[in-house]
Formats: C-alpha cells, structure tokens, sequence
C-alpha cells in the first residue's frame, strides 16, 4: 500500500516508526516473560519458538518457492540427533554442535532437492513423505543413535568444557533466552534472505518456473538451496528441541509432526514470516494446552464431563480438544484462505480508512 | 492524479491513491471513471461489511482462544495437599494412536473415587487430574508441568508410554515428587536408583526368563524359538531367554526380530516354521501378535505362542484374532491376578466399577491403573493427618509383601525395583483365562 521510491526503502527492515515502536515493545515483552510466567509456560514458549523456528524455514520452502514437504519432521530428527551425539560422543561445544548439526540437516536437504527438480505436486509430496519416514526408521534401527529406545540430551552447556569453561544452562529461564536469542536471529535472517536476489528467485519459481528460467535463474541451484535452508532451519530447531525436551525417540518425529508443522503455516499464512510466527504460536499452543484443563474450569468443566459422560464417550472430552482444533483450522481456512496473515492485512485495511 | 486502479478478479474491491495517499471510493468521484467502474466502487460498501463480518469471525476465535489461555488453574499450590485434598495426577493417552491403553490412567480413578466415598483419608480427599499426552513424550512433559507447576501435584501414578515416562522422569526426579510406578518394564527406571520413584512393574528380562522356565520345565519343550520386537523391550527379553536356556544347555533354534511397524509378517513365520519349533516366545505389540497367529495358522504352523503380559487381555486379543487366540490355547505371561476371581477385593472393584465407571470394561490395563493405585492409598491411610512427601516416602520404603489385585511388592530405602514373579495363563476354548502357574519369581534374576 505504501510508495516505493528507491530500492532501499523495499528492502529495509523498519518500514516506520510505528514498526519500530511495535518492534521494540515485542522485544521487550519477550525478554521480561519469565518475570512474570510460570516455568510451565516457559515450556510452552521454549516449545512454541522451537516451532517458530521450523515454521519460518518451511515457509522460505513451500510459501515462498512453491516446493511441498512432508518430510520436515525428518530434518527436524537429524537436527536434535546431530547436536546431541555430537555433543555426547565428540564432546563437541553445544554452539558448534548445533551449526554442525544444521548442516548436516541443510546437507540432506540439499540431497531431497535433488528429486525435487524433476518432481512436482503430489510427487513431490511422496517422495518428501518417504524421506521424513525414513529417517525414523533409520534412527530406530541404528544402535549409535540409541535405537528405537531413544536418547537422553546431555547437560546443556554453552561453554566449551574443553577448555574448562563450561557455563550449563538448567533453567527453564536460561534456556527460554537462549531459544528467543535464536529464534530472533533465525527470523531475521528470513527476513532478509526473502529480501534478497535469492529470495526473489524463490518467489520466481514459484509464480512460474519456466518463466524464472527463462529470465536466467537457475533452477537446479536456486530449488536446491531453497531446501537447504528450509532444512537448516529445522535442523537448528530440532537441535534445541532436543534440549527443550531432554528425551526423545524416533517415534517423536513421526508423519504428524510433519503435518503439524505444514499446518502451522497454512493457518499462519503461505509466504510470509509472520504468518509462520503466528501460526506456529497459535497451532502449538492449540495441540497443547487447548481444553487440557477444561475439566478444572469451575462450573463448565463439570457441565461438560457431565455431557461427555451422559452423550459421548468416556475420551469424549478428550477428544474435544482435538475436534476443537480441526474445527479451528477448517474455521480459518474458510474464512480466511490466506491465513492468520491473511486476517491481519484485512484489519488493516479495514482500520487505515477508518472511520470512513 | 490517480496512480493505481486496483481491480482485483472480483472486480469490487478497489483501491486508488492518489500521491501516494490511500483515498476512499467516495473522495475518488472526482477522478473520471467510467460506468462499469464507479458501480463497483460502489458495491464496496457491501464488500465493507462482508469484511466487517470476517473480523468479526476471526475476533471471536481469538477471544475464545484467549479465554481458554487465561484459565489459568488456581493459585500456585507448593505441597500437593491441603487440609481438605491430596492432589494426584496421572498421564496417559486418552486419544491418538494408543488410546486403547487410556485405560490405565481412568483405571487408577476408581481406587480413588471408592476412598473419597468412604470419607477420604484423615479428612482429605484425594483430587486426581488425568492428562492427555496422546502417546507423544512432549504432550506428557506439557501436561506434567502444567499439573505440578498450575494444581500442585502431591503424587503421580502410572504413566503408560516408556518415552513418556522416560521424558518426565527427570523432571519429577527433580522436583521431589512421588511417583508410583510408570506402566513399563523398561531397566530405565530402575537403573539408576531414583528415590522419588517406586516400581511395580515385573521388568521384561524377569517376564521373559518366568516364561522360558516354564516353557522348558512344565512343559518340556526341547525346540523354543523367540520373535521380538526390535527394540528394547525385544532385546531385553531375548538377552533374558537365552540367559535362561544356556542355564539348561540349550540354545534357542530361531530369533526372529520383527519392526515394530511390519504388518506383513509371513516370511518371519516361515523361518520360524522352518526352525521346527515347538514353543516360540514372543515379545511383540498386540497388533503384531495378532497378525504372526493368524499368519501361523494360515501357514499351517503348528506351535505354542507364548507371549509377554501385554498381552494378557484375552477379551480384546480374541477380538482382533478373531478368536484364534481362543483356538489356538495361546499363553502368555500375567502381572496382575485373574480379573474375575472370586475374591472380596474384585468383588468390591467390580461394583465400584458398576457405580462409578458403568461404562468401562473391567479388563487387565484397566485393573493396571488399579494396581498402581492401590499402594498409595494404602500408605496415605498409615501417614494419616501428619502428611508429608518424606512421611509417605518412608512408608513406601517399608511396604513388605503388599499385594493388592497386583504382583506382591516389597520395597526398601535402597530397592524400589517392581515384583520379580509373574503369573502363567493360558486362555481356555471359550476365551476364559486358566491358570497354569501361580506367582512364580524369576530366581535367577540379575536385576
């Protein structure tokens, strides 16, 4: 809506005051919430910019280049192994560890690109879904990566104990500023690349890529690098949620997960970081914390154990959060094809000419 | 000057600027339009309160959204316990892939339901929240947390799910609160010794090696095979009866693995067929069990199934066998007792299960939440009014010989290890459960 003269204003990150003002307060709240929240919430938070994480990468790869994956979860896996065995059998700094562990994952992105070049739409899917399945199954059956038992994250120690420094994060506190320090360069660093010749590459191929092609982009490395990153991101999210969880098995990053994760953006809206951000705020805090205690609600939670028990099953109430959030997700969907995002942009439209 | 016209497809939603400067459509009758053009400016009053209504959709799904996240629980309770109730919490998957073992955590419900009817215990009743962890480690750490950190929990019981419990295990640890015994066999939970935690459980190896012995010394089997799942409760079992058979010269003549996700089971049983055995062990899911029996029968396999107590619902395996597990005499191991014994203890279950729960079915994983249950309410009934984390630990340590619908437990200051003996039953014509042995203990246990 607003006029571009130069290059630079396209590309800058503030784009007002106003942005600047709102920018700032976020930060600020961000960086007092464990003033004033319980530990329990710093899980939910730790888990939710974890998600946020992921969600960005996987959006830089199906809303900004137009490729489909349902193998995220299998990225995500290879982040949170890599970082921990690394950690564990190399005595390799948490740092180093996770950036290596992102590379590997970025690695096998780079080697799903591949396919992605001659494949499209449900093709793609599939091969994607085979690759996210694999990796589970490649975990559970590989002894050096703790089988279908699983692992337990080690101690999480930013230092280098090498050197005999060590610095062990156990709060929840620490490691909620530690997921915010990386989840605010990650979305910056989305920021950016969308703003850059490769970012722009990405949208090329997905408006058209014959057209992107014709007009000299390289597809084989723009496709590929596309998925990389996406696989970076997840990598560098699974290597911290391995340490928000402290335990995980290869049954942790099943097919759901990877739905979960292209929910997110859907419902937060395709192509846009902040779509991602909201909708991997919203999805998680849905599948976790939505109708978990309606039971305890004073008076609507005995009304409607009383109409689970007397109309429903015995897990009727349970499964009420899971309807509830198919519901949600099918709500927005109809009225909001364009997401959470999608939502903001009309409100803000709808306020700028106010009251007129 | 009118620098953008921006019809979109619909061709009712307009935005024009003029400079740089958004104009309503009314302001634009200045600018020159044609017909066409100005009746779909005008139409965007209508698209004005269509939009108004879309907002105001998205404003009510956030609201209530927001209203769930403001519940907030009551006010941070540090003990677990009050004057007037004892909170205990429990985890376990009410819905997704495992729901058919929700049974577990509505099953410990029962124990309290029947002491809050009787008055509670030194005036106290016991609350007890069940959390939905969907089978998924980061579901139950959720639910944990938020139990402990938003109700104050005093104790946990059960905990279906090695990962899940295995995830919380830590935390718990950690914050000193008791737990009686996650519904696993896993060496996790023993090894190393936690002092917040107590197991009744019989662990794998001891179910395993109870049932080779048998297997070898009743029924004087000279060819046993194994089939296992390829993992840690497999691998646990297999080490166990091999363990055993060398103690007897033996080998076993086959050890099938199988994944944990492989539904096509015929070329396993064929290798085992192929091994002439006449007992094969088994340690696998109820899905794969059902599928290697019917495979075997199909294949004209003639042998003995035996396999682990997951599997000692009898009422559900011949459902999904389509009573083959019937028909074919299948044994398996048992950790609790028969469901319909003729006791004062079931007697008084299954009434209370008729009053509280009319719909649940009083079956094997539905008595495990009992079972775990049982010696809690049995040690806050000693402690009595002078509660205390440290009080009700030290009766737990001194429980000697306890047994409720459960294995007999014995624990110490230094031994919270589950039950070493468990029970062999074989399931009759008619699907009623016979037992073979009675509580046997693993004598040569190396727990």
């Amino acid at each position: 809506m607003d006029m571009k003269r130069a290059y630079y204003e396209d590309i800058e990150l503030f784009k007002s005051g106003v942005i600047i003002f709102w920018t700032i307060s976020l930060m600020i709240v961000l960086f007092t919430i464990p003033l004033y929240a319980s530990n329990y919430y710093l899980y939910l938070f730790n888990l939710i910019m974890v998600h946020v994480i992921i969600a960005v990468g996987l959006n830089i790869l199906v809303g900004s280049t137009g490729q489909i994956s349902l193998g995220h979860a299998g990225f995500f896996a290879i982040g949170a192994y890599a970082t921990v065995l690394l950690m564990t059998k190399l005595q390799v700094p948490f740092f180093a560890a996770i950036i290596i562990a992102a590379f590997i994952s970025a690695f096998f992105g780079f080697i799903l690109g591949l396919p992605a070049l001659r494949l499209e739409g449900p093709y793609l899917t599939i091969a994607t879904l085979a690759f996210g399945l694999a990796i589970m199954h490649i975990i559970g059956h590989t002894d050096i990566f703790g089988g279908r038992t699983g692992l337990m994250a080690p101690p999480l120690d930013v230092g280098v104990p090498k050197l005999g420094w060590s610095w062990i994060l156990k709060t929840d506190v620490s490691k909620y500023y530690l997921i915010l320090i990386f989840t605010i360069i990650m979305v910056l660093v989305a920021i950016n690349i969308l703003k850059t010749k490769a970012g722009r590459a990405f949208v090329a191929i997905r408006d058209s890529d014959i057209a992107a092609e014709v007009i000299g982009i390289n597809l084989t490395i723009y496709k590929t690098l596309s998925f990389a990153v996406s696989a970076f991101y997840a990598g560098i999210a699974g290597g911290l949620f391995a340490f928000v969880l402290g335990f995980f098995d290869p049954v942790t990053f099943n097919l759901l997960l990877s739905i979960y994760f292209l929910v997110m953006i859907v419902v937060g809206g395709l192509g846009s970081v902040m779509g991602s951000i909201t909708g991997a705020a919203f999805i998680t805090y849905l599948m976790y914390a939505l109708f978990k205690n309606v039971r305890e609600v004073p008076y609507l939670g005995s009304f409607l154990v009383t109409i689970s028990e007397r109309w429903l099953t015995i897990t009727g109430l349970d499964n009420m959060s899971a309807i509830a959030l198919g519901l949600v997700m099918i709500g927005i969907m109809l009225f909001e094809p364009l997401g959470i995002f999608g939502a903001w942009i009309r409100v803000k439209k709808y306020w700028k000419t106010w009251p007129f | 000057m009118v620098q953008e016209l921006n019809f979109k497809k619909r061709g009712e939603d307009a935005n024009v600027y003029i400079g740089n400067k958004l104009v309503s459509p009314r302001i634009t009758g200045i600018c020159k339009f044609n017909k066409r053009q100005i009746s779909s400016i005008n139409k965007k009053g209508g698209e004005k309160a269509m939009d108004l209504r879309r907002i105001r959709v998205v404003m009510i799904v956030s609201l209530f959204a927001l209203f769930m996240f403001a519940y907030d629980g009551q006010a941070k309770q540090e003990t677990g316990f009050d004057d007037k109730e004892i909170r205990v919490g429990q985890w376990g998957p009410q819905t997704g892939p495992a729901a058919a073992w929700g049974n577990v955590a509505r099953g410990s419900k029962l124990v309290f339901d029947i002491v809050n009817d009787e008055g509670g215990i030194a005036g106290r009743k016991i609350k007890y929240f069940i959390r939905d962890d969907q089978y998924n480690p980061s579901q139950a750490v959720a639910g944990v947390r938020e139990l402990v950190e938003k109700q104050g929990i005093f104790a946990f019981v059960g905990g279906v799910s090695t990962a899940s419990c295995s995830a919380v295990q830590g935390y718990l640890l950690e914050k000193e609160i008791i737990w009686i015994s996650p519904c696993t066999g896993a060496a996790t939970f023993y090894k190393p010794f936690n002092p917040y935690l107590w197991n009744m459980w019989p662990s794998y190896e001891n179910d395993a090696s109870v049932i080779a012995k048998f297997a070898i010394e009743k029924k004087k089997f000279k060819k046993i095979a194994m089939f296992y799942q390829n993992d840690g409760y497999g691998l646990d079992s297999l080490d166990s009866v091999k363990y055993r058979l060398s103690k007897k010269n033996m080998e076993l003549v086959a050890a099938i693995p199988v994944e944990p996700i492989e539904s096509d089971l015929s070329s396993q049983i064929q290798k085992l067929k192929a091994s002439g055995a006449e007992a094969v062990i088994a340690f696998v899911g109820p899905k794969q069990a059902a599928i290697a029996v019917k495979t075997s029968v199909s294949l004209d396999f003639k042998t003995q199934w035996m396999f682990s107590y997951n599997l000692s619902d009898y009422e559900m395996m011949n459902k999904i066998t389509d009573g083959l597990w019937a028909k074919e005499g299948v044994i398996t191991s048992a950790f609790t007792q028969e469901p319909f014994a003729k006791n004062e203890l079931t007697a008084k279950y299954t009434a209370a299960v008729k009053k509280y729960a009319p719909t649940e079915r009083w079956s094997i994983f539905y008595m495990a939440g009992v079972v775990v249950a049982e010696p809690l309410v049995q040690v806050l009934k000693k402690v009595g009014k002078n509660l205390s984390t440290k009080a009700v630990a030290d009766e737990l340590n001194k429980i000697k010989n306890f047994q409720g619908v459960g294995p007999k437990v014995t624990w110490t200051a230094t031994n919270h290890m589950g039950p070493k003996s468990v029970q062999i039953w074989q399931c009759g014509p008619k699907g009623e459960i016979i037992t073979l042995q009675k509580w046997t203990e693993n004598e040569i246990s190396r727990d």
